[in-house]
């Protein structure tokens, strides 16, 4: 029983660190990201690839992590010169051409086949019965210390300057700090943690192919974080807790809904998603633990 | 030379597609300013009302009327239930609220028809050959379809009270207001004839394909970049756009590859919002 | 730690709901514990249902005839939504939550992959149907836990080119869905047509959910093939059969049993689709044991058996585990893993059905004859399934021989 408590926990813990990442750049600096999920693949693809090469995770986790943030800053550049709607039109562009590149480029990701094998975590270091565990630890302290460091930007200097920016970005820049230069760097952070997520995510899955990082990741993510609160950290925990519940609770609905066939619950969960995420966008754009930007 | 001229062909007919997509897209972005996410979905939704109707009264243009007219009513509703309600806020909003109206309609599409696919029932027929190329009558009928949604839209929009408020709109709302345009009425008249006009991109895209839960949302994005290297708001530079999207697109393939020629709509949006955001046709709006 | 305290009631709560409505705590001697991991949503949808109900209706034919080792068995069934992740939380509630001592059921190859590591960590026998080639060998199959009672998509390949080659054809062009089903068909009929000493004298691989696909099929028609093998799904082949018939071309095509079906002629009309050849892994339509499972199906569903072939695989698969503890004697998977081979393969006397191998096995050796194939186990764990060859008439699928490979 514990084991799949834990199972379920690890899971929960990759999509708050997801979750605070978007967080990180839509609530701090307003930006849209819609390839969220781009990210994530980096991430897992390169944790993959190098741990199947034999590189232990103090460097794969962190490569991870710098290739993820990297994959970031053309994207960045380009989100300076756009609107936000036009960047999010891009972003989403950018996590499909990642899909694509995935799925193309056989020799370096095995293209559709997907990388299966791809060695536990912690397994060399603790005993195989205590893994599970170890990782979930692991994760836990990540997140603590993306929380922890999310604070510290959030009230130093340049964590004023962000939020300044998004509130006017036209005094700031007549203050003479370069918004650009800010913004790309809360873009790339935001990307390193999904990529952090990412390397998790394709140890403890063991199994990755491009199919798994669809669209549809990011805009659970954005459920998320609108249900939860945008700005706040507390919002993205919650929220990922909500979206969690609604995606492994749905699995027992069926014994307590009999009348709905199996077959049409994927159905019912897209719709739900849909639906809170319109419901949560009208009549609550705060979140349910409130917004600290004033959209 | 007729391999390319074929791929040509091939493109200019997915482009028709695409065009239409990008008309509903531009007409929405024009006038009440942000970008429709549910587009897509939409379009699934007038192909599956068509086929239902199809095969109610036996006939696919009657099909195709009610399809239509169920677009334009799904279109009406969603700006007096949602976008009605999100019209000061900024853009994005309205954005994220069109993406979640798209997975419930998608999610309402799957739960009534199933996944299995559906098709229409049409006569295959054997092509024309022209000059060695080969002419299907099929695409003749997409551009003649096209070209008549264009027409329609032209009309609306320059021919009648109706559309010319609605291009006061798109101008500039305040000015609009002030000299007396009531909005909400203009926005209605602007969501029939946008999701009229989505239904028979989705009516269209049934008939040349297959119909799915799916069809429309995978079309979503060159559907964007169409309409944004048109020029937003440009109802003749997005069917331009999509045509020369799609033809693009395909005439790459000798060049990328079948995997790589998606990205190409991706690529050119891209080069577009960074080298000439108001596109072809557009006004100089930025796109910053 | 908030995070941990709130996720962990969070998580108690669900499971609470859950476990007020499962039977299957039943701890202690006298049960054999099943976990159904099936793919009720998704894209195996289709196939889920009937595998569960298949599953469900072999267990209570198991326990009807006194159980296997004095073993009664119980399933425990989960939706693994055809997606690796879900799969791998699905899994891991049977095996921790409910205690379960075998897999089965497991349908799509990004589903085993992810989740029959945790079967080789838990120690459990894991019964699937996918056709991914890296299930076959070490790393994934490094404990010989794993049965595969589908063709691999190689000995599809090789059904195709069996048939390509019994057909006369002598130029053939492959065009292949990108995933790992389509592709894994048409690698494996490259492999064995060029093994034969032929040559594909093209292949493409194109992108699913797309409007049209002239400018793939263009390509493979300039190479002038008189054969086009596909591994393709309905969609895609209904856009691509129609475009190819607009283009006035004639060469004949082979494509797959779940794309050539009554779904397609309907799709395309019957003359677009006129000599189109059908090819798919046949359960095992003469056994008796096919009649058993026809029977069940027909019970639980009320659809001829032969609508799901993977139905009559689940159907075999728990047949074959209790046959497996029988022979062994007890619940112990290395000791009921060592006795598949022995109780599906020649020699032995041929068996149709639980009770009777329950019966002969007292006076010896069995053969255990399935309803989805012989199920001869090879060293992998892999079947080798019959194969048959329609061809689309006048609008309709005529059987027209059985291909043996």
């Amino acid at each position: 029983m514990e084991a799949y408590l834990i199972a379920i926990a690890i899971i929960t813990a990759i999509y708050v660190l997801l979750a605070l990442g978007l967080n990180l750049q839509y609530g701090l600096t307003g930006l849209i990201n819609f390839g969220h999920v781009g990210f994530f693949c980096v991430g897992a693809y390169t944790a993959a690839l190098l741990s199947k090469r034999g590189f232990p995770p103090l460097i794969t986790f962190p490569v991870a992590a710098l290739l993820a943030a990297l994959a970031a800053w053309p994207l960045g550049l380009v989100s300076l010169r756009l609107r936000e709607d036009y960047f999010a039109i891009v972003s989403l562009g950018f996590s499909e051409v990642v899909r694509l590149v995935a799925t193309s480029e056989r020799w370096l990701t095995n293209g559709v086949q997907g990388i299966s094998g791809i060695p536990k975590l912690m397994d060399s270091l603790v005993p195989r019965a205590a893994e599970p565990v170890a990782v979930l630890a692991l994760l836990l302290a990540v997140n603590l210390g993306a929380i922890l460091m999310m604070r510290r930007i959030a009230n130093s200097p340049f964590g004023r300057v962000i939020e300044a920016i998004r509130d006017n970005e036209e005094a700031v820049k007549s203050l003479g700090k370069d918004p650009a230069g800010f913004k790309l760097k809360v873009l790339m952070l935001g990307a390193a943690l999904a990529g952090i997520a990412g390397a998790f995510y394709a140890h403890y899955i063991s199994f990755i192919s491009p199919e798994q990082f669809i669209p549809l990741v990011t805009f659970q993510i954005w459920m998320a974080i609108i249900m939860g609160g945008v700005g706040r950290v507390s919002g993205a925990l919650v929220g990922t807790l909500i979206l969690m519940l609604f995606l492994e609770g749905s699995r027992f609905l069926h014994d307590v809904i009999p009348f709905i066939p199996d077959v049409e619950m994927a159905s019912i969960r897209l719709g739900v998603v849909g639906l809170a995420i319109v419901l949560f966008t009208l009549y609550r754009p705060q979140g349910l633990m409130g917004d600290f930007t004033r959209r | 030379m007729t391999g390319f001229l074929e791929l040509l062909v091939a493109g200019l007919n997915s482009g028709l597609v695409v065009g239409l997509a990008a008309l509903a897209v531009t007409l929405v972005f024009g006038v009440a300013r942000f970008a429709n996410a549910a587009t897509g979905d939409a379009m699934s939704l007038g192909a599956y009302v068509a086929f239902a109707g199809a095969n109610v009264t036996g006939s696919l243009i009657a099909g195709s009327a009610i399809g239509v007219a169920a677009g334009a009513l799904v279109g009406a509703t969603s700006y007096l239930l949602v976008f009605r309600k999100l019209v000061g806020r900024s853009s994005v909003t309205a954005l994220l609220a069109s993406i979640g109206i798209g997975l419930l309609i998608r999610a309402a599409i799957a739960l009534a028809f199933g996944h299995q696919q559906r098709t229409f029932q049409l006569p295959l027929v054997r092509p024309w050959r022209i000059f060695d190329i080969r002419i299907h009558p099929n695409d003749l009928n997409l551009a003649v379809v096209a070209v008549l949604a264009l027409a329609v839209t032209f009309f609306v929009l320059h021919g009648t009270p109706v559309g010319r408020r609605m291009r006061a709109v798109a101008d500039d709302l305040s000015l609009a207001r002030v000299s007396g345009i009531a909005p909400a009425r203009v926005m209605i008249a602007l969501w029939l004839l946008a999701g009229a006009v989505t239904s028979v991109a989705g009516i269209m895209l049934g008939i040349k394909a297959v119909i799915t839960p799916e069809m429309g949302w995978e079309m979503l994005l060159p559907a964007f970049a169409a309409a944004i290297l048109g020029g937003i708001g440009h109802p003749v530079g997005a069917v331009v756009a999509g045509i020369l999207l799609g033809t693009v697109q395909e005439m790459s393939t000798p060049f990328v590859g079948f995997t790589y020629k998606i990205a190409i709509s991706f690529l050119v949006l891209l080069l577009v919002l960074l080298l000439r955001p108001q596109g072809l046709f557009g006004r100089v709006e930025g796109a910053r | 730690m908030i995070i941990t305290r709130r996720q962990l009631i969070a998580t108690m709560a669900s499971t609470a709901l859950l476990s007020s409505n499962r039977a299957s705590f039943a701890q202690g001697s006298g049960i054999f514990r099943i976990g159904a991991a099936n793919c009720i949503t998704g894209a195996g949808a289709a196939y889920g249902t009937g595998m569960q109900k298949m599953l469900q209706a072999g267990v209570e034919a198991v326990n009807a005839a006194g159980g296997a080792a004095g073993l009664k068995f119980e399933v425990s069934t989960e939706d693994t939504q055809t997606q690796p992740q879900a799969a791998v939380l699905a899994v891991k509630k049977l095996i921790e939550v409910n205690k379960v001592q075998a897999l089965l059921g497991i349908w799509s190859s990004g589903e085993s992959l992810a989740t029959l590591p945790l079967a080789n960590d838990a120690d459990l026998l894991f019964m699937n149907t996918s056709g991914a080639p890296a299930l076959s060998v070490p790393p994934a199959n490094a404990k010989g836990l794993s049965y595969r009672f589908q063709a691999t998509n190689d000995r599809f390949g090789r059904a195709f080119a069996e048939i390509a080659e019994k057909e006369g054809f002598k130029r053939p062009a492959t065009m292949a869905f990108n995933n790992a089903s389509g592709i894994g068909n048409t690698e494996g009929f490259r492999k064995a047509w060029e093994k034969k000493g032929g040559k594909v004298v093209e292949a493409v691989v194109y992108e699913p959910n797309q409007s049209s696909y002239r400018s793939e099929l263009q390509k493979v028609l300039s190479a002038k093939p008189d054969v086009i093998v596909t591994g393709s799904y309905i969609a895609d082949t209904t856009i691509i059969l129609r475009e190819w018939y607009q283009t006035g071309d004639t060469q004949k095509w082979i494509i797959p049993g779940w794309a050539a079906n009554s779904d397609l002629i309907k799709a395309v009309g019957p003359e677009a689709a006129e000599g189109i050849i059908s090819v798919e892994s046949v359960s095992n339509e003469g056994s008796d044991a096919f009649k058993a499972y026809d029977a069940a199906y027909q019970k639980a569903i009320n659809a001829p058996g032969l609508g799901n072939a993977y139905a009559a695989m689940a159907w075999d698969m728990v047949i074959v585990l209790a046959l497996a503890i029988e022979a062994a004697g007890k619940a112990d998977t290395a000791a009921i893993n060592a006795k598949i081979r022995e109780i599906a393969n020649p020699p032995g006397k041929a068996v149709a059905t639980f009770s009777e191998g329950k019966a002969a096995l007292k006076a010896g050796k069995i053969n255990y004859e399935g309803a989805s194939s012989a199920l001869d186990f090879d060293e992998y764990g892999d079947v080798t399934p019959d194969f048959s060859m329609s061809a689309i008439e006048k609008g309709k699928l005529v059987r027209k021989y059985i291909v043996k490979i």
